[in-house]
């Protein structure tokens, strides 16, 4: 049997419909299709070239969002939606992937273990399009109108010009829905879309609390905890000490941390693998950052 | 009337004695005839041998003249046997002895000279085994010959000068073994001291050139991986006699020595474009010739644009890796070349080449940057012990008293360490096969690493937590052995692994 919800059924999601003449006449999907997670959604959406700060992020407020029980939304793409799917499945939490093309398939197909995945943790694949129709230039941003469509606030971490999350965002402003900004340094290509949005009065979020608070949802103790504080803990020496503290400000990499402690790069890198094997910091493209 | 001249021939690395019988017959048409499976050099040689007489002032004789090369079944090559032919002709004509236990080898150009003849080196360590004292070869060839001693070699520089030397008219002044004694380095393109920061990178080749371990470089365009590699020949060691030996024959073998040119005493770099062909890199051909990896040998083989080769060449490598030596085969004849190089390899991280870049952006889908990773293969990655990540250098980054280029070691320094390791290294191994650390077998890395039970439990935990293969696991042995030489310390100590723990990241996805 195939499964669509068409706009007259009143399982069709209410957010989506009040968007008026743009909602999709005819939803098709995959999954468990519950009325409940159209409950509280919250789209996360992001640069298809996050940085490892943008992906660290995602990770950290996913996480703790998709914990407190609001569904993520978000288009399956790799990069910014790709994280925030990611860290919602792994979090155990709800997530839906609205789809640039036809429900019968998976775009981009290398991340097929993420959509199974998905569908396991009782979230939902859904499109507008039925089979196996392609995915196109222009059913990317006519997707973005489904995501900003079913959510009640849109979260962006990090986006370019011109890109395809301020598509989104538009859409989400012209539903009148809350727009949740990330801030990031102005340098980076990728916060400039951000920046653009903070100008034009989308809320600035630097914690978790500031999304909880919109849906109304208080943190639980644990999410408030500064991650920070938690590093730090059991740090043999003074050495392990000043690197943690230098990994806070930034993520480094071995020659940036050998010149700033001015230390030879064999002992650095040394004290680096002794570090990272007992947890207290991890590596990724060669930065080295505190969890 | 039947003359013997002997000769050798070369079969690889292998040489076999050859006697080039000459035969001048009174009865018959005058002719020339050359059997003995000759390819189309040799053959030619007829036409060369007849002009070099004639401009020497003698008569060619108009007579039947037959030559064999005996065994005469095994094919030859090369342009060698001109010199026996022509003294075995003129022998004949103007009636003098050829002195026992002699061998000839040379080319001859048509005014009767001789030319640089490649595999002059490999006849006199052929004429050391099998008993033989006289070497007359070319007078370019002769300092190659002379790198053998106990043998006495005439340097020829024509056919008129040796006639005169057997007609005891004028003698050829012999030259003999000279002992070559030069440390120098080659002199490389870069030093180390014009390479600004990335002091991960440039300890992981001091790391790599100290225990001849395979190093692979990643990162974006610009960011000095090439002059990295281009500044390694100043930080290699010498080679030690051995081994000196070992790559002249090589490169003898390949016609690759210079004129007048002698033993290789430094290191070799060779870095072949991406588009070399498979037997150009391996070796090969009809003839199994050497390819790349065996002119590397105790040398450094440098890829640039490492994932550009052709993923059949890169393949073809895994074997050489792993035991140091190729076996080529042919219907006909078993080639066996040594390859114990040094890997480098730079390649950028994606199509583009800013994946990670501090301020560039890249443009490149995942599915890009897997597609352009997985043209290097796993099992080739793994034969990788050192992986780093090179990225671009902000200079503002540097203090004045840091940007200054004095302030920075010199290759020479770096290279003082590198060679009191490989000391090490050279005392430890003894009379084992292996040279290097890098290319200690489980045996030797059993002997010779001991692992306290610490140690051992933080490798444990580094595998679980890195997913290394078993190979790497003992590449990572291996590495900690050469950091623990570089530090001059008799074991292997925790920070040693730790160290080594650095260079094993996961750059490329498949590795």
């Amino acid at each position: 049997m195939e499964n669509i919800v068409k706009i007259e059924n009143k399982k069709y999601p209410e957010l989506l419909r009040k968007i008026g003449k743009e909602a999709p006449k005819k939803l098709y999907y995959k999954g468990n299709w519950n009325m409940d997670i159209f409950e509280n959604c919250l789209a996360v959406v992001g640069s298809r070239h996050l940085t490892s700060y943008g992906r660290k992020i995602t990770e950290q407020f996913v996480t703790e969002i998709a914990a407190a029980g609001i569904t993520i939304v978000s288009g399956f793409m790799y990069g910014g939606d790709e994280a925030a799917h990611k860290a919602t499945v792994e979090a155990g939490g709800r997530t839906i992937a609205v789809m640039p093309c036809g429900i019968d398939m998976i775009h981009p197909e290398y991340q097929e273990e993420l959509y199974n995945k998905i569908l396991e943790n009782k979230g939902l694949i859904i499109s507008e399009y039925e089979g196996n129709f392609p995915p196109a230039n222009w059913t990317y941003p006519k997707r973005n109108r489904i995501v900003a469509g079913l959510s009640k606030a849109v979260l962006v971490v990090e986006a370019g010009l011109n890109s395809g999350t301020l598509i989104t965002t538009d859409y989400a402003g012209k539903f009148g829905r809350k727009i949740f900004a990330v801030p990031g340094p102005i340098t980076s290509e990728v916060s400039r879309g951000t920046a653009k949005l903070i100008k034009e009065g989308a809320e600035v979020v630097t914690s978790v609390k500031d999304i909880l608070d919109f849906y109304k949802i208080i943190p639980s103790k644990k999410s408030v905890e500064n991650s920070s504080q938690l590093a730090g803990r059991g740090l043999t020496n003074d050495l392990e000490k000043r690197i943690v503290e230098q990994l806070q400000k930034e993520p480094l990499e071995v020659n940036n941390l050998a010149r700033l402690l001015n230390m030879p790069v064999s002992k650095i890198g040394t004290t680096l693998s002794l570090m990272q094997l007992k947890g207290f910091i991890n590596q990724e493209a060669g930065k080295y950052y505190v969890d | 009337m039947l003359i013997k001249v002997p000769s050798v021939a070369n079969l690889g690395l292998e040489t076999i004695g050859v006697d080039v019988e000459v035969n001048l017959a009174n009865r018959g048409l005058p002719g020339f005839v050359i059997v003995g499976l000759p390819d189309k050099a040799v053959d030619e040689s007829k036409e060369r041998v007849r002009a070099a007489v004639s401009s020497s002032g003698i008569d060619f004789p108009a007579k039947k003249i037959t030559v064999n090369l005996a065994p005469a079944d095994v094919p030859k090559e090369g342009s060698l046997y001109d010199l026996p032919i022509a003294v075995g002709i003129l022998s004949s004509i103007l009636q003098f002895v050829i002195p026992e236990k002699s061998l000839f080898l040379g080319e001859l150009s048509l005014d009767g000279s001789l030319r640089h003849t490649k595999g002059a080196l490999l006849m006199a360590l052929f004429a050391k085994e099998a008993g033989f004292e006289n070497l007359y070869v070319p007078k370019d060839s002769a300092n190659e010959a002379a790198a053998i001693k106990g043998i006495k070699v005439f340097p020829v520089e024509n056919l008129f000068q040796i006639s005169s030397h057997f007609l005891k008219k004028k003698n050829i002044e012999q030259i003999t073994y000279q002992e070559i004694k030069d440390n120098l380095p080659v002199p490389a393109e870069f030093d180390m001291k014009e390479v600004l920061g990335q002091e991960q990178a440039k300890r992981a080749v001091e790391i790599a050139a100290a225990g001849g371990h395979n190093i692979l470089m990643v990162g974006s365009p610009g960011s000095g991986k090439t002059m990295l590699a281009r500044a390694l020949p100043g930080i290699m060691p010498p080679l030690n006699e051995r081994e000196s030996l070992e790559v002249t024959k090589i490169y003898s073998v390949s016609g690759s020595i210079p004129p007048g040119g002698s033993l290789i005493t430094c290191r070799q770099f060779r870095a072949p474009h991406h588009t070399a062909s498979p037997v150009g890199l391996i070796g090969g051909g009809t003839r199994p010739h050497p390819g790349e990896i065996s002119l590397a040998h105790r040398g450094v083989l440098f890829l640039d644009e490492f994932n550009e080769f052709p993923r059949s060449v890169l393949e073809a490598m895994r074997q050489p890796l792993e035991d140091g030596y190729l076996t080529i085969s042919r219907s006909k004849e078993r080639v066996k070349y040594p390859a114990e190089f040094m890997l480098v390899a730079s390649a950028n991280p994606c199509p583009c080449g800013y994946l990670n870049h501090p301020k560039k952006n890249c443009i490149c889908s995942p599915q890009q940057v897997r597609k352009y990773q997985k043209r290097v293969s796993g099992p080739i990655l793994d034969r990788i012990d050192l992986h780093i990540s090179v990225q671009p250098v902000d200079t503002m980054e540097f203090s004045e008293n840091q940007r200054n280029s004095e302030s920075l070691e010199s290759s020479e320094r770096i290279r003082e360490r590198v060679i009191l390791a490989r000391e090490k290294q050279e005392k430890r191994f003894g009379e084992d096969s292996v040279q290097s650390n890098a290319q200690m077998k489980n045996v030797h890395v059993k002997k010779y690493c001991n692992l306290t039970k610490e140690i051992e439990q933080l490798l444990r935990q580094a595998s679980m937590k890195f997913q290394l293969s078993a190979r790497s696991y003992m590449k990572m042995i291996k590495v900690a052995r050469t950091i623990a030489d570089l530090d001059g310390a008799e074991e292997i100590n925790i920070s040693h692994m730790a160290e080594s723990l650095q260079y094993r990241s996961k750059i490329y996805e498949t590795a």
